[in-house]
């Protein structure tokens, strides 16, 4: 490895002292320490997994052209908009379900319509 | 800011005309709105128990549904033999503590995840299906000439769909699934004209329960007229499961309960096309709270963790959205 302390480490290390003050706080601020937690392991996630490729391979295969994933959504977006793509449109919602399970299994891989659309 | 036991006396005192102490006042957690008070009150000398709501910022934000007429409303469901608290009093601006009424305190789970839980309420969720089914039926029934003074949102339904839509496009973000789900929406939702008082979030986490079901309905602040329907789609929102996702009604029951027990007590035929589709209309409704919350940590409006990652459940019902309207479902 490069760096010692990678992106990585420092988000476990953060996410431990947390889990260190955790028992010292009470009410709003015991929840906001579990929140923050549980933030931290959705971008320990991000870095592992780079959802942004998978979401892109979904949605530029069903555009069929390559580009950014926010140029690739916003392209989605407007076509459906003006009608040019309709929720009928071969193909759409299985792109649609492919993008946004790549998103979901970082944000919430626990999430029961997750894994039941993920088929686990 | 608590007010103070004798601030809410005396005003308790103004309103009803009775010999009135006050000996404790303790903040609820409230939504972002409104600000929750538990009163202990007494009335020549019997314990009163009170619950205070006001406007958290003094005021009801523009657009919200006034703290006087959320009263008027909850007195006339209560009118109707409906399970809410009794309106007890209304502030008013020489009381000095902004917008806000008194009700009375009903005694119950309000916190869902322990009500849908809890082995003490297994009679409890038996019931509540069919409680809930006979509530909105009776909700439903209620002439729309009874509320045509209180000014309640109203609206076509696609004129509903399009004030939806601007407030998506508001927060300038691109999601492809909800795009998606507002075409479909706009392929099915018809323009009906208003044909009942709807609650509005009618909903597990809006409703006391004590070991024999439904016991009252709270937060009438979005109530307007609309499609009856919609009180029975949003009940079904996987959302207000609380991870009790095979029970599609609010975490304890199933449709088909909901919808012959809503026809049995008077509120007609559920179409089951238009409760699909409100289930659709109410996920997505809930996906733009989310970009909502989200919105109020990055635009810096309200800085907080709990918003910003709230802001990361939009896939959360981005995947529910997908699952509803490819297999009819969750």
């Amino acid at each position: 490895m490069s760096e010692q302390i990678e992106a990585a480490a420092l988000i476990e290390a953060v996410s431990l002292f947390l889990g260190e003050i955790e028992p010292r706080l009470h009410g709003r601020e015991a929840f906001h320490a579990k929140v923050a937690k549980n933030a931290l392991a959705i971008v320990a996630r991000e870095l592992a997994q780079r959802p942004q490729k998978a979401e892109a391979a979904a949605l530029g295969g069903f555009l069929g052209h390559d580009a950014g994933i926010d140029a690739l959504r916003s392209e989605i977006c407007g076509r459906l908009r003006a009608g040019q793509l309709t929720p009928e449109t071969p193909g759409l919602l299985e792109a649609l379900t492919a993008a946004t399970l790549a998103k979901c299994a970082v944000d919430n891989p626990r999430y029961s319509t997750f894994r039941r659309l993920a088929g686990q | 800011m608590t007010p103070s036991p004798a601030a809410v006396a005396e005003m308790l005192a103004r309103a009803t005309g009775g010999d009135i102490g006050v000996t404790r006042i303790e903040a609820l957690s409230g939504g972002a709105a409104s600000a929750t008070y538990a009163v202990d009150a007494q009335r020549a000398g019997a314990p009163w128990p009170l619950i205070l709501q006001c406007a958290a910022a003094g005021t009801v934000s523009e657009g919200g549904m006034a703290k006087a007429v959320q009263a008027r409303l909850q007195q006339l469901a209560f009118r109707h033999g409906l399970p809410v608290a009794e309106v007890v009093a209304v502030l008013a601006p020489a009381d000095g503590m902004g917008e806000g009424f008194v009700m009375t305190r009903i005694e119950g789970e309000a916190l869902a995840p322990r009500w849908l839980k809890g082995e003490d309420f297994a009679v409890a969720r038996a019931a509540l299906t069919g409680q809930c089914a006979a509530v909105l039926a009776r909700l439903h029934a209620i002439p729309l000439g009874e509320v045509a003074d209180l000014g309640l949102p109203a609206g076509r339904i696609a004129v509903q769909r399009e004030r939806m839509f601007a407030h998506y496009r508001s927060f300038g973000v691109h999601s492809p699934v909800f795009d998606l789900a507002f075409a479909w929406l706009a392929e099915r939702c018809g323009d009906a004209e208003p044909r009942a008082l709807v609650h509005g979030d009618f909903r597990s986490g809006n409703i006391i329960v004590d070991a024999g079901g439904l016991a009252a309905v709270l937060d009438w602040e979005l109530a307007h007229l609309g499609d009856p329907i919609e009180d029975l789609g949003w009940l079904c929102c996987n959302a207000w499961r609380f991870g009790q996702w095979q029970k599609p009604v609010g975490g304890f029951g199933e449709r088909e309960a909901l919808y012959e027990a809503y026809a049995a007590a008077g509120g007609g035929p559920v179409d089951r096309a238009r409760a699909h589709l409100w289930e659709v209309w109410g996920t997505l409704r809930w996906g733009l709270s989310c970009l909502q919350l989200g919105h109020d940590h990055v635009s810096g409006r309200v800085p907080s963790v709990e918003r910003a990652a709230i802001g990361r459940r939009v896939s959360e019902v981005e995947l529910d959205l997908l699952h509803l309207i490819r297999f009819g479902g969750i």
